[in-house]
């Protein structure tokens, strides 16, 4: 019993421990991120390699999440004889919420993983501590390009989700189901809102960037530098992304969209 | 085979650790196992001074604490005249950019060639066009005898030539002190020989003060001036090669020697084996 209630002590003081520490990390990440910028290329290097090479997943998935918004759309809205709203069911859905969240689902377990595991493979080859020692700090040339060029990448990257997506839900509704065009297009027009739909739909993306991104980098600059600790590191990376992402989604959309 | 030099050293050290104890701290901030207890060593300008010891005995940490990577609980740590943990951020980087560490495995850039892996800290660290740059880099390379690999990737290049390319990469900046932790670690007799050469050469050439951490007594006998021997995180001998050899303390002996048991132990410490196998009570 006493082991017990000493293993839960222990649980808590090494969580508020790592969380003090993230939060220190967070902030000389924020105080390194001038290199990201006055050496432009070192993060347009890492938007090419986590931003692009997302792409195929990204467009792949929007598609066929398009897909099936089109199609299951589409048999609830014919019960109410309101098929016209296809296009607007399909675009408010993706620009609030399917593109921003799915995006950094995907986004976690396709780039967060690579970026905990650079790293952590990184610090185990000692690859960090040689940076240091050559008086670099892996923190600014390191962790900042990568951690900004996830966030600059995620809106792009949900943008792109959103676009493909109603693509899809416009090949499933119009083209093979037969809802009118200019019907599926000008309810689109008029029933999205620019500031309120897909304004907010970019900053929640802007956060699941933040977000993710940080955890990834973080997880890989924390683990230990064995193989094993790697690989724990990068399946925390997927985990605790996709958790947090769900959780800052539900508190987000409460401030965003609820009426008072 | 390379021979200790006579070297250019001045009497002034230009490192000195004064009753360094160190332990490392967990995450929660508690100590953890003493590394480093009262540790005192000296090196001059031109001296190559080895850190002998069994695994675990402190001889990296020191490493650490003269990068101020770590820092010790007590004692001091001069670099240069330079108490290395009193320094700011950016002191401490300044000071940096005039050590030279060369890793176990060499911790070359994976991402990058051997040709940037070199210019990596002259683009950091200065605004050299890039032919100059070139210029510099090939002649580092030279001077490791890999000048015709620059092209290629760490992971075209044999450990020997990794550890070389690392050499060439920790001296880019012709440091005033250079690390090296364990040089000599998995390298067959050729790159052994070769590396050897090139510490001796290289820290006499450029008037460093050279740091060897190693357990490879023969090599080091041969290419160091003065010898530290490191057990359980203290300094129990000290010396010139000549005087190491001719120790009558056990430890030195049983280290030279390469003794399987003696004042080190064969067996980590546990319980009665009889008791442990259920024979007696």
């Amino acid at each position: 019993m006493r082991r017990f209630i000493e293993g839960i002590g222990h649980g808590l003081i090494d969580s508020i421990a790592k969380m003090g520490y993230g939060a220190r990390l967070f902030w000389l990440l924020l105080r390194y991120s001038g290199t990201s910028f006055t050496r432009l290329r070192l993060t347009i290097t890492q938007i090419h390699f986590i931003g692009n090479y997302s792409l195929i997943i990204i467009v792949v998935s929007g598609l066929f999440v398009g897909f099936v918004l089109g199609l299951q759309g589409y048999n609830t809205l014919q019960r109410y004889g309101s098929e016209q709203a296809l296009g607007l069911l399909v675009a408010i859905g993706l620009v609030r919420e399917l593109g921003p969240v799915v995006t950094a689902l995907l986004f976690a377990g396709r780039a967060g993983t690579s970026i905990t595991a650079e790293i952590g493979l990184m610090k185990a080859g000692e690859q960090l501590a040689a940076m240091e020692m050559m008086a670099v700090s892996p923190i600014a040339r390191v962790l900042a390009p990568r951690f900004w060029a996830g966030v600059i990448s995620m809106p792009l990257l949900a943008a792109m989700f959103s676009a493909v997506g109603v693509f899809g839900g416009y090949i499933v509704g119009v083209v093979l189901i037969g809802v009118d065009d200019g019907a599926f297009w000008s309810q689109m027009q008029n029933g999205v809102d620019w500031m309120e739909d897909v304004g907010n739909g970019v900053i929640k993306s802007i956060v699941f960037g933040i977000a993710v991104t940080f955890i990834a980098v973080f997880e890989g600059y924390d683990s230990q530098p064995t193989p094993e600790g790697v690989a724990r590191a990068t399946t925390r990376t997927v985990v605790s992304s996709s958790l947090v992402v769900l959780g800052l989604d539900f508190m987000l959309t409460a401030l965003m969209f609820s009426r008072g | 085979m390379p021979t200790p030099s006579s070297s250019a050293s001045t009497d002034q050290p230009f490192v000195t650790i004064q009753g360094v104890s160190f332990a490392y701290p967990t995450l929660t901030g508690a100590l953890g196992r003493q590394i480093l207890t009262g540790v005192d060593l000296q090196v001059k300008r031109g001296q190559l001074v080895a850190l002998m010891g069994g695994s675990g005995s402190g001889k990296t940490t020191i490493l650490r604490l003269l990068g101020g990577q770590v820092k010790p609980q007590a004692g001091s740590v001069m670099v240069d005249g330079q108490n290395v943990h009193a320094l700011t951020h950016r002191e401490l980087f300044a000071l940096r950019s005039r050590m030279g560490m060369l890793f176990q495995f060499g911790a070359l850039f994976t991402d990058m060639s051997v040709f940037e892996n070199v210019a990596f800290p002259l683009r950091e660290h200065t605004d050299l066009p890039e032919s100059a740059i070139r210029d510099l880099v090939l002649m580092k390379l030279h001077a490791v005898g890999l000048r015709g690999a620059q092209a290629l990737m760490p992971s075209e290049v044999s450990g020997g030539m990794a550890r070389r390319v690392a050499l060439a990469r920790a001296i880019a900046l012709d440091p005033q002190l250079i690390m090296y932790d364990e040089p000599f670690a998995g390298l067959d007799p050729i790159s052994l020989g070769q590396t050897a050469n090139l510490i001796r050469t290289l820290g006499a050439s450029l008037g460093a003060a050279s740091i060897i951490v190693t357990h490879d007594v023969e090599e080091s006998l041969q290419i160091v001036d003065y010898i530290y021997f490191l057990a359980e995180g203290k300094i129990v001998a000290k010396g010139t090669p000549d005087e190491i050899r001719a120790s009558e303390m056990p430890y030195v002996k049983q280290f030279i020697s390469g003794a399987p048991d003696g004042p080190v132990r064969f067996q980590y410490p546990a319980p009665d084996y009889a008791v442990d196998l259920g024979l007696s009570k």
